[in-house]
């Protein structure tokens, strides 16, 4: 068993939540998860006391922590720059590790959980030693684009994705396809080149030939991880994926989200639908759930995470692309029932009642 | 393989996917698979997925089988080859064939759908029964266009081309499309598409102003860069045109008020995905759907 698996606490003192987190505007998604959860909360009269990351560790302030249970959102990235926001990552995985050591009544997604999903080579090596079906990632790490294109060569392999290990939403994922045989390659990102280094933008770019070799050289000064490209379940005349929301053990939100091209992260102005709209085949929902629910076990220092799963093509087969322990920010949902963040306080008002809480 | 019954009649799709290619299913196999098929016999429509390998192959064994044993499809009348998306391949990198052979092969044929046009040559086009040609791709080359233009197609009501842009195969501007309208003879033309362009409202008024416009029912200008300018132009030609019955301009860059304009006239409208064009590096970008 892990750290986090293990933590307990005396938390008969336990009178209500710390959220930590951004305060935003109402329009940010830092402002939204805040707005929405403390709307749950108040629908369950718990008080919400909100700490923000800015102001990290808080001082005396954070003395509260030791009578809440503490929620953790992400903090706001304030740079687009990729190669920042592996820093970023870094400091923001120092400071979860600091956290996860100051005395709280209890924590609803442990810090270090969050931290190790962060990563998404640990994450995945993690489910596959599990036993959970995952889209596949090569071992072989590649230092530019040309020993990539060398390693596709040599198996045979024409498409790939490329994912920066440290990342958030489709920061740096690059989608790749390779001709073996006439070395014709093009890659679509949403990174683009700016002033020496890679930045995040909200458009989807296609690059070929020499430019997307250029690329992929600057991608790789970053670690990233190489994945097997899959081919999506396709409902009309768009591809699609899913957002599972997994909470206490149960599946408590799945989210269609669709595009037509390879990179269906909400970010991207892509749009979603509801499940039931899919008519999924009930054995093909089935299976999505029991996957979802073996990759939570993995991580149960998690009482909510955010899951990507993808269908492949035909079989609809169901693979975890990655986790998220601070995915929990559904538009579609927040918008209609507040569902997802209801629950979660329902399971925090259930870790009170058992005064303890076991990860 | 995809069975339906559709209103076309029986329809089945036909593909190989990657890992068929790579455990030795070629194209050429593909082929001997859709011969040998025992339900091959009963389709009307015969659809070619991906082929395996589709941007180092081209298609062209299955369309020397079709020329070769034209016996074997003459039960089919409807025809279409690359029908596959995204995650099977790019568009542009799609490697066509000639089809030169295939109008006297299959007298038959009722509707000829083509996804690709690299390397695509329709050659001499003569078919009295052809009613529907359509051409999906991210650039069509003139010399395709000129195949079009000399074709004779007495029979043929729908014309849908995706014109696409110059980076992938469209070597051509308006004047060849003026030129394309102006020499075709395609009497019986009742649906007329020239879409996918990022000259859109140049296109839409070279439409506009040939001789297929008082004869069409269907004016597809879709999937473009359409924006207020070609939209006034349809605002102002349009209300003379009583056979336009339906306008079909989807993926466009039109305002909500020229929109609510087109939307006012007396015809059918297909006025979805309207686009928001991008402001990048100091430019703004208007998108074509299919440019690549």
């Amino acid at each position: 068993m892990e750290r986090e698996d293990m933590v307990q606490c005396d938390a008969d003192g336990i009178s209500g939540i710390a959220l930590i987190g951004s305060p935003g505007g109402s329009g940010s998604e830092g402002g939204k998860r805040r707005a929405y959860f403390e709307k749950a909360a108040a629908g369950a009269g718990i008080p919400v006391s909100f700490y923000d990351w800015k102001d990290f560790p808080w001082g005396e302030k954070a003395g509260g922590m030791g009578h809440s249970i503490v929620k953790i959102d992400a903090p706001e990235w304030k740079s687009f720059r990729l190669c920042e926001m592996e820093a970023l990552t870094g400091q923001y995985g120092e400071r979860l590790r600091q956290l996860s050591r100051m005395p709280v009544g209890a924590f609803f997604n442990h810090p270090s959980a969050v931290a190790a999903v962060l990563d998404k080579r640990g994450c995945k090596k993690r489910l596959m030693e599990n036993g959970v079906a995952v889209t596949e990632m090569y071992e072989e790490s590649f230092s530019c684009g040309e020993e990539l294109f060398g390693f596709l060569r040599e198996n045979r392999v024409h498409q790939v994705f490329i994912k920066p290990v440290q990342g958030s939403g489709a920061a740096g994922v690059t989608a790749l396809r390779f001709s073996p045989g006439t070395g014709k390659r093009v890659l679509y990102t949403c990174a683009a080149p700016d002033r020496g280094g890679l930045v995040n933008t909200k458009k989807l770019h296609r690059l070929e030939g020499e430019a997307a070799s250029a690329f992929l050289d600057q991608l790789f000064t970053m670690d990233c991880i190489v994945e097997k490209w899959y081919g999506k379940a396709v409902f009309h005349d768009y591809f699609y994926d899913l957002r599972v929301i997994v909470q206490g053990g149960r599946i408590d939100y799945i989210l269609p989200r669709l595009s037509k091209g390879p990179i269906t992260n909400l970010h991207l102005n892509n749009h979603s639908m509801e499940f039931a709209e899919l008519y999924l085949d009930g054995a093909v929902s089935e299976r999505i759930g029991e996957e979802c629910l073996r990759a939570a076990a993995c991580y149960p220092g998690l009482k909510s995470i955010g899951m990507d799963v993808l269908l492949e093509k035909g079989s609809l087969r169901p693979r975890i692309i990655e986790l998220n322990g601070q995915g929990d920010l559904l538009h579609r949902d927040v918008y209609g029932g507040n569902r997802i963040y209801r629950r979660q306080v329902e399971i925090m008002r259930a870790m009170m009642a058992e005064g303890k809480y076991i990860g | 393989m995809r069975e339906v019954n559709g209103q076309m009649g029986k329809s089945k799709t036909y593909s190989n996917d990657y890992e068929d290619y790579e455990n030795g299913k070629d194209v050429a196999a593909l082929a001997e698979d859709i011969m040998a098929d025992p339900e091959f016999p009963g389709l009307e429509e015969l659809i070619i997925g991906g082929w395996g390998c589709e941007y180092e192959d081209s298609c062209q064994p299955i369309l020397d089988a079709i020329a070769e044993h034209p016996d074997k499809f003459s039960h089919i009348t409807s025809l279409f080859v690359g029908d596959m998306n995204f995650e099977v391949c790019e568009v542009s990198w799609i490697i066509q064939g000639d089809y030169s052979r295939i109008w006297k092969a299959m007298p038959q044929l009722k509707e000829l759908t083509i996804k690709g046009s690299t390397d695509l040559t329709l050659g001499e086009i003569e078919h009295e029964n052809l009613e529907s040609l359509t051409i999906i791709c991210g650039g069509l080359g003139k010399d395709v266009l000129k195949e079009i233009e000399g074709a004779k197609l007495p029979g043929l009501k729908k014309l849908l081309l995706y014109i696409g842009v110059e980076d992938y195969g469209f070597d051509g501007n308006a004047e060849t499309i003026r030129e394309l309208l102006a020499n075709s003879d395609f009497p019986s033309l009742t649906y007329l598409g020239i879409t996918d362009s990022e000259i859109q409202d140049e296109l839409a008024e070279v439409v506009l102003e040939s001789k297929y416009i008082r004869q069409i029912s269907t004016l597809d200008l879709s999937n473009g860069t359409l924006t207020d300018k070609g939209g006034s132009l349809l605002l102002e030609k349009l209300p003379g045109l009583p056979n336009i019955r339906k306008l079909d301009v989807h993926h466009h860059y039109l305002s909500d008020e020229m929109m609510g304009k087109l939307e006012g006239l007396s015809m059918e409208t297909d006025l979805t995905e309207q686009e928001e064009a991008e402001k990048w590096n100091g430019k703004i970008w208007y998108n074509a759907m299919l440019t690549e």
